[in-house]
């Protein structure tokens, strides 16, 4: 028997990458997601890949009106929601000199104010025993050259967890952030070719990029009552890179 | 099929709380298991408690001889260790002004000398992929009265993580800490029904942790469900440090 057997999952971003490695090992442990993301041909290969116990739902968690398409589908279709993987994230790279309020407000729009939208709007349908996961990232606690405002968007992630701790007190619903660095996601080697993946790797303890799946463990994990006494807590999955 | 099936494990303060239960939880997902504790009457009976794929050996953690016979004994009897868990500790309190040197030593000689030796001599016999687990403690990243030297020995544990991370690159051996919040174990059970509400109050959940529940979280980072988390220092405490 799965450990999310009979549980309900959202995941943002959950068409390609982490999120849909996450998916896989959810619907793996028996729970029943929803992926929302603004591709639908992405969606339509993830959804052929997850099989029956998947439902895609089109949309960008910066726009208040397709979260609340999410969410009726999901109340729609299943009444509650159990974990709320709040994965959705944008990233690009200016140096301090040349940052335009523009390149602010894609980043934060998705990953904060979208972060705080995706969560606020699903409490309504989650009860004891929830698990809202946020993903932070690495960059959140290093400096990297031109990674000002996506860093700053990661570190406020891990920040919004320990205010929802408090405000979540008495749900019973717990909140915690899953922190990825070096993974080899189709992102990641589109961005950084096969000579910029194995670099990348080698500054990790294990010299090597992480596979998604090792994310999707980690993000079960999180999920499950395994983690039952962990709430505001920071998980890295990064090999060591954001420890040393 | 367990989690840990075949692999041997070795916990120190295995005797008693959360490393206890995390004994269990590791039996039953497959694995063979070594315990250590200072007192032979309560290593007996985690033994008896654990029932089976258990060896109890005798020792202080922070004594080197007792530690070279904990690992002759298990190269005697696996010849290998997959999981390595570092858990002996205790903290007594002692404001400023009131630190004698004994207190000083007897805090950094079981947690920092004794978890540094429990380790270096553990080297030659873990597999390469194996997991370290060290027990930190929530209090090294908040500052609770009295427990100033506790705190910094369990600050330093954290501190270890970084370096071996890094000196066992070549291994493959992951190290992590994790630091429990408090936890519902026979030594919490003795404290007054004020003062565990007092503790209470400040957990965010509301409630103290069940040794199961730490012993869940140990599962993880020993098992191949963590194989990409290096180095980290997990807080198991009901969103008491995060706030």
């Amino acid at each position: 028997m799965g450990k999310l057997e009979g549980k309900v999952a959202v995941i943002t971003g959950g068409a390609t990458g982490i999120g849909l490695a996450a998916a896989k090992r959810f619907i793996e442990e028996g729970a029943f997601v929803f992926i929302f993301g603004r591709r639908q041909e992405a969606l339509d290969a993830a959804i052929a890949d997850l099989g029956p116990n998947a439902r895609a739902v089109k949309g960008s968690v910066s726009d208040e009106s397709d979260l609340d398409r999410l969410y009726s589908a999901v109340k729609a279709e299943r009444g509650t929601l159990d974990i709320v993987v709040a994965n959705a994230g944008v990233g690009s790279q200016l140096k301090l000199g040349e940052i335009t309020a523009k390149h602010i407000d894609e980043i934060f729009d998705v990953n904060v104010k979208g972060t705080i939208f995706t969560v606020q709007k699903a409490l309504t349908l989650m009860g004891k025993g929830g698990s809202i996961i946020l993903t932070g990232s690495s960059a959140g606690t290093t400096g990297a050259p031109a990674f000002t405002v996506y860093s700053a968007s990661k570190a406020a992630v891990r920040n919004l967890a320990r205010t929802w701790v408090e405000d979540l007190k008495g749900t019973g619903i717990r909140v915690n952030v899953l922190s990825p660095g070096a993974i080899a996601t189709e992102l990641a080697t589109e961005a950084l070719g096969e000579e910029g993946l194995k670099a990348y790797g080698s500054m990790t303890g294990f010299q090597r990029m992480g596979d998604p799946a090792e994310l999707g463990a980690a993000a079960a994990f999180l999920a499950s009552s395994d983690s039952s006494f962990m709430t505001g807590s920071e998980l890295a999955v990064d090999g060591g890179l954001a420890q040393i | 099929m367990g989690k840990l099936e075949g692999k041997v494990a070795v916990i120190t303060g295995g005797s008693s709380g959360l490393a206890l239960e995390s004994a269990k939880r590791f039996v039953e997902e497959g694995a063979y298991v070594f315990i250590t504790g200072r007192r032979q009457e309560a290593l007996d009976e985690a033994v008896n408690q654990i029932g089976r794929n258990v060896t109890g050996v005798r020792g202080d953690a922070s004594n080197l001889d007792d530690l070279d016979r904990l690992f002759d004994t298990v190269k005697r009897e696996k010849g290998k260790i997959d999981v390595l868990f570092a858990s002996a500790g205790k903290g007594e309190a002692a404001k400023l002004g009131e630190i004698t040197e004994q207190h000083f030593d007897a805090g950094f000689d079981l947690i920092v000398r004794g978890t540094l030796f429990t380790v270096q001599k553990a080297l030659p016999l873990l597999n390469d992929g194996a997991s370290i687990i060290m027990i930190g403690s929530v209090a090294s990243v908040k500052g609770f009265p009295g427990f100033g030297v506790y705190a910094a020995s369990k600050a330093a544990l954290r501190s270890f993580a970084r370096t071996w991370l890094n000196e066992l690159k070549g291994r493959h051996i992951r190290v992590n800490v994790l630091s429990p919040g408090q936890v519902d174990t026979p030594d919490s059970q003795r404290l007054d029904k004020e003062t565990r509400e007092m503790f209470e109050s400040l957990i965010p959940r509301g409630k103290m942790g069940r040794p199961e529940e730490i012993a869940a979280v140990a599962l993880f980072l020993a098992s191949d469900e963590s194989s990409y988390v290096n180095g980290v220092d997990l807080a198991v405490d009901g969103g008491f440090s995060a706030i």
